[in-house]
């Protein structure tokens, strides 16, 4: 009989308990770890206070962001806001390397939206959710609800591979300007999927620096648009910068200025200065609105744009960041309340003045 | 100025060490929280964006440290606005990141198991 051989395994993989860890870690960490850490798309960035509002569960259980209803109930009628535009979770989807399931996924969600959300209450409108990874399906699906007199916009995330100005995405500009509809983008997946790194320094370490640093996405997303040349490609374009900040747009439109006076010769197609171009097809979204020291300063900022065109309010809800219609209206200048709040907006997605539910 | 009303409005049992109730004291809604066994009322309104800051997380908070250390502190008494996550502190009613800002705070007693807020 042979002797037992003498064995070490040098691959086993075994589970520590959760409980065993948490109680081991000292505060914040500990908090962090037993809330899951849900970060967006997992990078594991935490926000202390989660990214949804914690007061939005309804007495019988229910969330208010949950059902057609309860927003309308919760949300709308209490502000007085006639129209709510729904850019639901999920929009990230198409940073999915799959981009056959990503498409699959992103198809039911629009199916879901329109049977079950945009059926109960006009008031509610739907964002076309598209996967810019794959150009030709999301131009498909945009024809495929783009004439739903409910579907009023098409939803990217700001989290990319490259600009949106590349000729990668004109099939869905394309498709968007064939039904009329305007593009917008949303922040929240930079970093996440196949987007590139959050900020061109690579990975911040916190969700404070995460979410401070967004803004970077949407300049480089903006000045793509403007230097490929995306709007004399599609001049019916109208592209919607959704909760990107606002403060950061005039210097970066006399940035722009400023250095196509001396390399107009490379983008020969810039005919006039560019943020004459921006100001014509771009628009932004209040929330969540910048609050300086002094109101004054916002509102000299608010001065050198044409806000009253390009300026759109936007609450967020439900999430931390949220503004309401009354204390964004309180940050703007009387002159500019009643476009923001809404005449702009009625203009660009062409919703009707009066209501009915 | 009229004299503050005392409201009658809770009992020692429902306001346990870490507890909290809300109530409803003249159309006001109001906040009460056992903060290490004082009891605290304050407006259940945010002073940043007018939230019902009362609905929020009550728990510690760090502290100032150097860069890349946490400290841990003041557990059970920072109260954490539900919408933006503004903390307060609910022994003086002191907003941490605004020393102008504070919650509005109203008097207390606590008669046998009475719990009475003036307003």
């Amino acid at each position: 009989m042979a002797a037992q051989p003498f064995i070490v395994d040098s691959d086993i993989h075994n589970v520590v308990a959760g409980k065993s860890i948490q109680h081991r870690l000292a505060e914040p960490h500990r908090s962090r770890f037993a809330s899951g850490n849900r970060g967006p798309g997992h990078l594991g960035y935490w926000n202390p206070n989660g990214v949804m509002r914690a007061d939005t569960k309804l007495p019988d259980g229910r969330k208010i962001e949950n059902q057609p209803e309860t927003l309308v109930e919760h949300v709308l009628e209490p502000y007085g806001i006639s129209y709510g535009i729904l850019n639901p979770g999920g929009m990230g989807l198409g940073l999915c390397p799959d981009a056959d399931y990503a498409n699959a996924l992103l198809a039911a969600e629009n199916a879901a939206i329109a049977e079950e959300w945009l059926t109960v209450d006009r008031r509610l409108k739907g964002s076309i959710l598209v996967n810019p990874n794959d150009p030709e399906a999301a131009a498909a699906e945009i024809h495929r609800w783009g004439d739903h007199p409910d579907f009023v916009q098409v939803l990217l995330p700001s989290g990319a591979r490259m600009g949106y100005g590349q000729r990668y995405f004109n099939p869905i500009y394309a498709a968007a300007c064939d039904h009329g509809l305007p593009v917008a983008i949303h922040p929240g997946t930079e970093g996440v999927g196949l987007s590139g790194a959050p900020t061109a320094a690579g990975y911040p370490s916190t969700y404070f620096e995460w979410h401070t640093d967004l803004a970077g996405s949407y300049l480089a997303h903006l000045v793509s648009l403007v230097a490929e040349g995306t709007f004399q490609r599609f001049p019916a374009l109208r592209f919607i910068l959704v909760e990107g900040g606002v403060s950061w747009l005039p210097p970066i439109l006399w940035r722009l200025d400023k250095n196509w006076k001396a390399l107009r010769l490379s983008t020969p197609w810039l005919e006039r200065p560019p943020s004459e171009t921006v100001c014509e097809h771009v628009f932004l979204t209040t929330q969540p609105i910048e609050e300086p020291p002094r109101r004054e300063q916002l509102h000299q900022l608010l001065a050198m744009f044409p806000a009253e065109r390009m300026l759109l309010f936007s609450s967020d809800f439900p999430h931390w960041d949220g503004d309401t219609p009354d204390f964004a209206a309180r940050q703007l200048p009387e002159a500019l309340r009643a476009r923001v709040l809404g005449q702009s907006a009625a203009e660009l997605y062409g919703l009707p003045g009066v209501v009915h539910a | 100025m009229p004299e503050p009303q005392w409201h009658t409005v809770a009992t020692t049992a429902e306001l346990p060490a870490g507890g909290r109730k809300l109530v409803s004291i003249e159309g006001k809604s109001i906040g009460l929280f056992n903060v290490h066994g004082e009891i605290v009322a304050v407006l259940d309104v945010c002073p940043h964006e007018l939230a019902p800051v009362c609905r929020g997380r009550v728990s510690g908070t760090t502290l100032p440290s150097a860069p890349g250390e946490y400290c841990w502190g003041r557990e059970g008494e920072i109260l954490a606005c539900p919408w933006h996550g503004w903390e307060f502190d609910l022994t003086t009613g002191r907003c941490l990141v605004d020393e102008k800002l504070r919650l509005r705070r109203y008097p207390v007693e606590v008669v046998g198991d009475e719990v009475r807020v003036a307003l």
